[in-house]
């Protein structure tokens, strides 16, 4: 149970840039290290095992200046300088000596495995890559591990100080990187104690002991308050270092043009044109001829690979540009691109609309829906195209490929997941390996409860190579020893990501390229075109809904279909993309992984954004699945799922509230009923599909934690009293009641209340629709339930800048495509929100869980939760409840601009 | 190939490049200033902004030619030590999320204070709707323009 351990290694010092003499200590904080290993299995299905060991933090002797390694990804959430202070809070480190330095892509020795059962409010966040950042749960996932290891740190420095003065332990106090002896009035700083913390009594603290030295909430000095922002000054004098502005000896850049079909390859090139531009080097393909043995090329089903493409290398930017335009490229669509190239999403919101014109599969379901006996029926279709994340830096990745190694710097969501993905592309000829590869990663997700399936499902892997089962693995730990060996990734900190750097198709792009030049450090620089004709785009999706009013307005019957582009598409290749061989293997991983069901349906994932967790209080349900194909790549976007579900399900809510002739927030609480925190036996009543979801409970457990039996409450469930608070809280702080029927005509409010990435979160807008129907965004107010907030002002910037990011998607985002190829190409055709579009005024407010919510919690508090995404889903269904609420039309799809003009 | 002259941050330049090489990869890629940022090269998101004669340009859309007539400051030019007003009020009130379009607005932001040192919300709307902030820093930047010009505390 060792959390704590020293790394006196002198090689490994030099390497981290600390120096001899520093202590550099790490965290053997893993989920077995806290629950012990016999509960492993049982949990298995919510937590992955993890890595073996945690952050660093380096102490240099006399100087006294701490490194602290960040694992997360930074892109304007400000978690690394969070994260950090929450460590050097409960570490008592001078901040004034604390130096950040993002860790490299290694799960090794730098990812901090999760999830951690919660001292004091003891929850679990499902676990992935430790340094994959998306989800909204960074410091969901992490708060109290940093606690615990600043904590840790702080006690190995007291222990040092007790074996230096012969004192004991209990005596002393660590405050202002400082040991104090009050009887003796003796203090030592930590840079002098380095010399005993290496040699204090073994074992290291254990996580009893180190939870017993943890602070209380008045002693924290950042957390919940003012935190430190490292970044800020760099970012506004120019000087942060963002990957395109990294410079090597000798690096060329590259552009690439790519095929704008999905999974088509390329036919032939001149390149006669390009190379004569002053400063052109190079023209090349990107993907090696038959890649992977059978020509594959990015699109759906391939997961990261790049699109097919043709790369222009040059000494500058305008170079490699100029010569792109004179490149000419053929490309051979083949079997599969032709299927795509047919793609017309106007077409395709037909074939949406006719899927969930029809029974498709249940979801969730409860009594007989019927809409005979209704006193009123309302019904409604709903879409949401398809949308492009556009963070302001366009995809860049700088690769150079020397002595058989990589060496990357690149804007990364998924440092270990670009590792992964580059070392396979370099490493892995075989596709059917390849394949196999992948698939083992996914089975050690498969749900613990079947094991037998998974048993199978290796076994068949096993076959498939003619190896056994202990072969197999050890021939994939191997390959994943020597892609860690062989790239290096450093992580740069991103200009914005919102999903779409999640993906790490242009870092392969750049590590392909690399190769073709040892030696040569190739940029890869996308323009904002390549950003937006090659994402990975938000599902598009329909959805229908039917509600059969009872004679007091509130439904009785309740019928809601949804169709999506699942991003497993991208992930899971389709049955007919998949070489027979391995075709059995994918079905049963993908129906696995996340219980991702069956290709044209949507994963557990996407169905608990806002589908099967529909919140409202009705006798009899049905909620339904309906089919999807997909032909471009789809993945995440801020708010991923709950972008369309939100906007359908709050927008109806309105439309039924309309139909009963009621107030809008009277009648969403009503709705909505008492509240209540869903639990296991509800789930089941109403025939809930998804049950391994971090989205939904498993069954309260009792597990010892530091040899202490403690209550843990593995995920956090839905809890209908809290969407109820927030409601409330902005309904009172908008003066929603005072204003019922007083606002002059054309001028409304609108509310939406969604729960998403376990917050919750309530917006009012007031708009203004003149009578040329021009839209004015007066006001905005948002309550917000996160459980604890850590850092207020970067919860508050998240909230302002989510909020803005779902008005820009509401009213003017959109996605079309046409012959296979996305149509828009920069800011003018796809316009995104600018500053006089903002809300005149914007107010947020935090709704702290109520006493009654807090001791349903084991513990002391409600722990925190997602804030990044939260408040995009809620956006565009306040405003389209507004705009009705101002006399406006009823808008059932984005984007908004096609109904009402905004300047 | 043809030389230019361009004056950049109060020091001549001398650069042989091809005539219509944008200023902003004159900028980055030939002087390596890297604080002014590439983020849609046709003038639509003001990522790139820089002053000419302490006008706001978008860089990516002004010719070498053109610029070389000018006086270029860029934000490593603005001030040496961040103390300019508007930087100084971007770090107070945490306007900076990712932080990549940040140099462009506050080049943006610094020449509208110049020419307007008390401007209202609707001046700072219209000078500003020219920078993009994906991040959507928009009530903040707002908050922070008029905290440089001293209209708030």
């Amino acid at each position: 149970m060792s959390t704590i351990f020293r790394v006196t290694r002198r090689k490994f010092l030099r390497d981290l840039g600390v120096g001899g003499g520093a202590l550099v200590l790490g965290s053997y904080i893993t989920p077995e290290s806290l629950f012990g290993s016999s509960l492993k299995s049982k949990l298995s299905n919510i937590i992955s095992t993890g890595f073996p060991l945690g952050a660093f933090v380096a102490i240099k002797p006399l100087s006294g200046d701490i490194t602290i390694f960040t694992h997360r990804a930074e892109m304007g959430q400000g978690i690394r300088s969070s994260l950090a202070a929450v460590l050097a809070d409960e570490m008592e480190a001078d901040w004034s000596r604390v130096t950040l330095r993002q860790a490299d892509a290694d799960a090794v020795n730098f990812g901090v495995p999760y999830p951690f059962p919660i001292p004091g409010a003891p929850a679990v966040v499902k676990g992935e890559d430790a340094q994959f950042t998306d989800s909204s749960r960074s410091m969901a996932a992490y708060f109290v591990a940093m606690r615990l290891f600043g904590a840790g740190i702080r006690l190995v420095m007291m222990r040092a100080a007790a074996l230096k003065w012969g004192v004991n332990v209990t005596e002393l106090e660590g405050r202002d990187q400082q040991i104090w002896h009050k009887a003796s009035g003796r203090s030592a700083r930590y840079e002098h104690l380095l010399l005993e913390a290496a040699k204090v009594a073994k074992p290291d603290p254990t996580t009893d002991e180190i939870i017993a030295v943890l602070k209380t909430k008045d002693q924290w000095r950042y957390i919940g308050k003012k935190m430190p922002f490292v970044d800020a000054e760099d970012m506004v004098t120019g000087k942060l270092v963002y990957a395109a502005d990294i410079e090597r000896p000798g690096m060329l850049t590259a552009m690439v043009v790519r095929c704008p079909v999905a999974n088509g390859a390329l036919k032939s090139f001149d390149a006669t044109a390009a190379l004569a531009v002053p400063g052109v080097r190079f023209v090349e393909p990107v993907l090696p001829p038959n890649f992977l043995g059978n020509g594959t090329t990015g699109g759906v089903g391939n997961n990261f690979i790049p699109h097919a493409g043709v790369a222009v290398i040059a000494e500058n930017t305008w170079a490699a540009l100029q010569g792109r335009r004179k490149l000419k490229v053929e490309w051979d669509l083949g079997s599969l691109g032709a299927k795509n190239a047919d793609y017309d999403s106007d077409a395709f919101r037909g074939e949406l609309k006719a899927n969930t014109a029809k029974s498709g599969k249940p979801v969730r379901w409860k009594g007989d829906v019927d809409f005979a006996a209704a006193a009123k029926v309302v019904d409604a279709d709903y879409y949401v195209p398809h949308l492009a994340q556009t963070p302001m830096e366009p995809p860049v990745a700088v690769a150079v490929y020397e002595n058989d190694k990589w060496e990357i710097w690149a804007p990364t969501q998924g440092p270990e997941l670009a590792q992964h993905y580059v070392g396979l592309a370099m490493l892995e000829p075989d596709p059917i390996k390849w394949l196999v590869w992948q698939a083992t990663e996914l089975s050690e997700l498969v749900r613990a409860d079947e094991v037998k399936t998974q048993k199978a499902f290796n076994e068949s892997m096993a076959a498939l190579l003619k190896v056994d089962e202990k072969t197999l693995f050890q021939m994939r730990d191997d390959l994943k020893k020597r892609v860690r060996d062989k790239v290096r990734i450093h992580p740069t900190l991103l200009g914005g990501g919102f999903g779409r750097k999640s993906n790490p198709d242009y870092i392969m792009e750049a590590a392909f390229l690399a190769r073709n030049h040892p030696g040569v450090p190739i940029r890869v620089q996308w323009t904002r075109e390549d950003d937006i004709k090659f994402s990975f785009y938000n599902a598009v999706s329909g959805q229908s809904f039917k509600a059969g009013l009872g004679a007091n307005g509130l439904p009785t019957s309740f019928l809601q279909r949804s169709a999506f582009t699942s991003f497993f598409a991208t992930f899971f290749p389709p049955p007919e993309y998949v070489p027979e061989a391995v075709r059995d293997i994918y079905a049963k991983a993908r129906d696995g992984f996340h219980n991702g069901g069956e290709y044209l349906y949507g994963s557990a994932i996407e169905r608990a954004q806002g589908l099967e967790d529909m919140p409202y209080v009705i006798d009899n349900i049905r909620i339904e699945n309906s089919p999807a194909p997909s032909h471009i790549r789809c993945g995440w976007m801020r708010s991923v799922a709950n972008m369309y579900h939100a906007f359908g399900l709050c927008s109806f809510a309105d439309e039924m509230a309309g139909a009963a002739g009621r107030d809008s927030k009277d009648y969403l609480l009503d709705l909505i009923g008492p509240g209540r925190l869903f639990k296991d036996a509800d789930l089941k009543a109403e025939h809930v599909m998804t049950f391994d979801n971090n989205l939904f409970p498993v069954d309260r457990m009792t597990v010892p934690i530091g040899g202490k039996e403690r209550e843990v409450l593995p995920g956090y469930p839905p809890d209908t009293r809290r969407l109820r608070s927030v409601i409330e809280r902005v309904a009172k702080e908008s003066g929603w009641d005072q204003k019922k029927g007083k606002l002059p005509k054309g001028r409304g409010l609108g509310i939406a209340a969604h729960r998403s990435f376990l917050s919750y979160v309530a917006l009012v807008l007031d708009v203004s629709l003149n009578d040329r129907n021009e839209l004015t965004i007066n006001e905005a107010w948002a309550a917000l339930d996160c459980g604890f907030v850590v850092n207020p002002d970067r919860v508050l910037a998240q909230m302002e800048g989510g909020i803005n990011y779902g008005l820009s998607l509401a009213m003017l985002g959109e996605i079309t495509v046409k012959n296979g190829g996305v149509v828009q190409n920069n800011f003018d055709d796809y316009p995104v929100l600018r500053i006089h579009q903002t809300p005149k005024k914007m107010s947020i407010y935090f709704e702290d869980p109520s006493p009654e919510v807090v001791r349903t919690y084991p513990g002391d508090g409600v722990p925190p939760t997602g804030v990044g995404e939260p408040p995009t889903a809620v956006v565009a269904p306040a405003l389209a409840n507004a705009i009705v609420a101002a006399g406006g039309p009823r808008i059932r799809s984005i984007p908004f601009n096609k109904f009402i003009t905004i300047h | 190939m043809s030389v230019f002259q361009l004056n950049v941050n109060g020091k001549v330049h001398s650069v042989d490049i091809d005539g219509n090489m944008p200023l902003l990869w004159a900028i980055r890629d030939v002087l390596g200033l890297k604080g002014t940022k590439f983020g849609c090269g046709v003038a639509q998101c003001g990522a790139c902004t820089v002053h000419l004669d302490g006008v706001a340009a978008r860089s990516c859309s002004v010719d070498v030619g053109v610029a070389q007539l000018s006086k270029i400051t860029t934000i490593e030019g603005l001030s040496y030590d961040g103390s300019h007003p508007c930087q100084k009020a971007w770090v107070d009130l945490g306007v900076p999320q990712c932080g990549f379009c940040q140099p462009g607005q506050i080049m943006t932001a610094s020449a509208l204070l110049k020419a307007n040192p008390h401007p209202t919300d609707d001046d700072i709307d219209h000078a500003m709707r020219g920078n993009i902030c994906r991040c959507g820093t928009y009530p903040r930047i707002r908050e922070a323009i008029h905290k440089a010009a001293g209209d708030r505390t």
